[in-house]
């Protein structure tokens, strides 16, 4: 789709005060795509701020060390919440504007401003609450974009909670089968695009305990006693185990169609199948609140293993999804927009 | 015959490895490369050193592990030092409480019973580390947190799901969930312990939750990365959980010194900046 891919990162994502970038796995290249939005921003002179739920800018990765990740590089007057000790390790003049009391295993999380451009490792606060609070903090500081990286393959910085807008990274780690990468991608994109639900007239509550343990005959029980009901809806996490459970009770007692609300993309975990194979069981689950994804960014190389043809791997997972452009932030094409 | 008297002086600024004499930077290492057994296998381990940045590289030891593959030991020496002085600073050493003083510390400044549940989450079917820490029975002569008046300990075993693991330590109002993994090759287990913080995050109790995590692959950096708390790896007993979960608490409540790691970080880099 070169319509949709013919516009570079920055402007996909202008107007996002607070923008969360995840990965579907490590070495999906989030950081690489982290990389490309400052040099962006340093480009047109915008300062931003930076934060982190988990780590990032460090030299190794701490799980292989065989793989060389991209630097942090900020500019002077950038803002950076990161804990004092990387601050420090860093090596780059700076002003260290507050102390947040958000303690982490490396440290306290600091808010600093750089004075002088250079690399930081970047570990802010770990709880998602805490870093949408350093992330406002950042914007009244005089950041005119907050980035805020995830981790691994963790979701919770994308929370509508938390950030307004989403840039997903994926890449060829996720299978050694380019068909396997889209289709898991594509998953991954429907679980972050549910649909939003309507406010549900009637509908059942379900019980916190039960999502969670999921025992099958006390979905059986739930099924029999709210025969007429189509609509459930959960506060928390609703677990792959209680739909799988939902599937079985069903079954047994015939065909119906269910809806099932959470409350936001981040609160709903699929590990085996997508929303569009549930939704063909007849059970769509829907949201209170969505999640805006403004792009996906593609890493065509596993670390250590293999490599895809960028175009290629591009051009299969843009041939599911509608809407979002679909870039690889170090090839030749996306680099020709930015000239 | 060594002269008597004062050590030599380090400086601790720019430390290095050392084997005969302080400064030497030599190093020994072992490893395997999928080569054959012979005298190219020898100087291709002697190249893959030197790549390293080791000087003088000396394989004193190899031999064939099974067909294909040679096992070395090397010595080589390094120039890279590190700075110790400042790492120091930077409040990596946790001060440990003993028994004793995390019954002392928990009365005063928390004053009712901590809860805390372990489990090896997702298919780890190692439940010993979990024991270890939670059980009477401990290890090494020092028992685990159930032996300590401090706590009230609910271990769930193995093979337990994250969605069960939450919704236990909810019912229960837990104060500290403690996780144990052994991280497999694969890292399958790395997704299972974001796959946990993700669920807490949901249920909204993120802030109210002590996370922790250990296994014989788990560091402060992982633990970080994870999103946990705090990580505990190998040579960890339980008191030095039971004073991360006391002192994390108690600085939570308000009511104590920060935990561990954290305080000596953030006091060190301030009295620096």
């Amino acid at each position: 789709m070169p319509s949709a891919t013919a516009a570079p990162l920055h402007e996909l994502v202008a107007g996002t005060r607070m923008l969360a970038l995840v990965g579907l796995a490590k070495n999906t290249g989030k950081t690489e795509t982290l990389a490309a939005l400052l040099r962006e921003h340093a480009a047109a002179g915008r300062p931003v701020g930076v934060t982190s739920i988990g780590r990032d800018g460090e030299q190794h990765d701490v799980i292989d060390a065989r793989i060389e990740k991209p630097r942090v590089q900020l500019r002077a007057g950038d803002l950076v919440a990161t804990t004092g000790a990387l601050l420090r390790a860093s090596g780059i003049a700076h002003e260290r504007l507050s102390k947040t009391g958000m303690r982490t295993p490396l440290g306290e999380v600091t808010i600093a401003r750089m004075s002088k451009p250079g690399a930081v490792e970047v570990a802010g606060p770990s709880a998602a609450a805490d870093l949408r609070a350093v992330g406002e903090e950042m914007l009244l500081l005089g950041a005119e974009q907050v980035l805020l990286d995830g981790a691994i393959d963790r979701r919770a910085a994308s929370s509508p909670a938390v950030a307004d807008g989403l840039v997903m990274a994926t890449g060829a780690i996720l299978a050694e089968d380019i068909g396997e990468v889209a289709r898991t991608t594509s998953d991954a994109v429907d679980l972050v695009r549910l649909p939003v639900a309507d406010e549900p007239s009637e509908h059942v509550a379900l019980e916190r305990r039960l999502v969670l343990t999921a025992e099958p005959s006390e979905i059986s029980t739930l099924l029999h006693e709210h025969p007429e009901a189509d609509t459930l809806t959960v506060d928390g996490a609703l677990s792959e185990r209680f739909l799988e459970g939902l599937l079985a009770a069903r079954t047994a007692r015939g065909e119906r169609e269910l809806r099932i609300v959470a409350g936001d993309p981040t609160k709903v975990f699929l590990s085996r199948r997508g929303p569009r194979w549930y939704a063909r069981q007849g059970i769509s689950i829907e949201v209170r609140r969505p999640i805006e994804l403004k792009a996906i960014t593609v890493n065509p190389v596993a670390p250590q293993s293999h490599s895809f043809d960028s175009a290629e791997l591009r051009d299969l997972i843009a041939s599911d999804i509608q809407d979002v452009a679909v870039l690889d932030v170090l090839s030749s094409s996306y680099l020709a927009l930015l000239k | 015959m060594p002269e008597s008297g004062a050590r030599p002086q380090v400086d601790l600024a720019k430390v290095k490895p050392y084997a005969d004499h302080l400064g030497d930077g030599i190093v020994q290492f072992s490893f395997t490369l999928p080569v054959p057994y012979g005298l190219a296998a020898r100087k291709a381990a002697q190249e893959w050193a030197a790549k390293m940045g080791f000087e003088h590289p000396e394989v004193v030891h190899y031999q064939e592990l099974t067909d294909g593959y040679t096992y070395f030991v090397m010595f080589g020496e390094s120039n890279q030092t590190v700075d110790y002085a400042s790492l120091s600073k930077e409040g990596f050493e946790i001060e440990y409480m003993s028994e004793e003083e995390i019954e002392d510390f928990a009365r005063h400044q928390i004053g009712r019973p901590i809860v805390v549940v372990g489990a090896a989450t997702g298919t780890d079917t190692h439940s010993v580390g979990i024991d270890a820490m939670l059980n009477l029975k401990g290890f090494h002569g020092h028992h685990g947190l159930e032996g300590y008046k401090a706590f009230q300990t609910h271990n769930l075993g193995s093979q337990v799901p994250n969605s069960v693991l939450v919704s236990r330590a909810i019912d229960l109002d837990a104060d500290a969930i403690l996780v144990s993994q052994t991280v497999t090759q694969q890292n399958l287990h790395i997704n299972n312990l974001t796959e946990l913080v993700e669920m807490v995050e949901a249920e909204g109790r993120r802030k109210q939750i002590i996370l922790t995590c250990g296994g014989p692959r788990v560091s402060n950096e992982l633990a970080k990365e994870l999103g946990y708390d705090a990580g505990f790896s190998k040579g960890t007993y339980p008191y030095h959980v039971a004073s991360f979960i006391v002192r994390e608490l108690a600085a939570r409540n308000g009511t104590g010194h920060g935990a561990s790691v954290a305080d000596g970080a953030s006091a060190a880099a301030a009295a620096d900046a």
